[in-house]
């Protein structure tokens, strides 16, 4: 951050967490810490585990990851989970 | 003479932001929108662009969402970066600046914040336009 520019890529990544935030808002307060937790938790471990050059697999997480939103924006959807595949 | 002594007190309690004005002062690119909304003698209101109640909220906030102790100083100069944020804590402290100040930012203007002033002057604009 600071000083240096973010790539196209890197502001989509951004807008995409902001949008799991944002979704998050909007549900009960339990909820909520809940998503954010997992959701904070993801974005931090792909954001060390992903090399940053791999733009296939970027876009891929990011294709991935708007689709779990819309799912979550659903007033339906009240929690998300994550599951560890080996 | 009395508003002189007053000026001298508050000028010496602030000092850091009184460089910061200047320095932004000289480039003359900043737009120090908060002028007229300021109770404060006009020559006051050049120490800080942003309202310090402003500042304070914002530091508020930032010590908040990075658990940062207690003793620890963030003042208006205070860059996040300095604070060991990396952009996805800039998010988030943007999303919870959103709350506390109950506004909605722009995303490109969001992700240019680097420091809590430029945080706390993109906050008043906002609710300048609100207002």
């Amino acid at each position: 951050m600071g000083a240096t520019k973010l790539s196209g890529m890197q502001k989509q990544v951004l807008s995409l967490y902001r949008g799991f935030l944002r979704a998050a808002r909007s549900k009960p307060t339990e909820d909520r810490k809940r998503i954010e937790t997992i959701v904070s938790t993801e974005f931090r471990k792909n954001s060390k585990e992903v090399d940053r050059k791999n733009f296939q697999y970027i876009e891929y997480l990011l294709r991935l990851g708007h689709k779990q939103l819309d799912q979550l924006k659903s007033p339906d959807m009240v929690s998300i989970s994550s599951v560890k595949i080996n | 003479m009395a508003s002189m002594a007053a000026a001298s007190t508050s000028l010496q309690a602030r000092p850091r932001q009184v460089v910061t004005a200047v320095k932004c002062f000289s480039q003359g690119s900043r737009s120090n929108l908060s002028f007229t909304l300021r109770p404060l003698p006009t020559r006051l209101s050049v120490s800080c662009a942003a309202k310090p109640e402003t500042v304070d909220k914002v530091c508020e906030v930032v010590k908040k969402q990075l658990s940062l102790k207690e003793g620890d100083q963030v003042t208006a100069a205070t860059k996040f970066a300095e604070l060991g944020a990396d952009s996805l804590d800039t998010v988030e402290i943007v999303m919870g600046l959103e709350e506390a100040f109950d506004i909605e930012m722009e995303e490109d203007k969001a992700q240019a914040i680097e420091t809590v002033e430029e945080a706390a002057e993109l906050i008043e604009e906002i609710l300048k336009a609100k207002a």
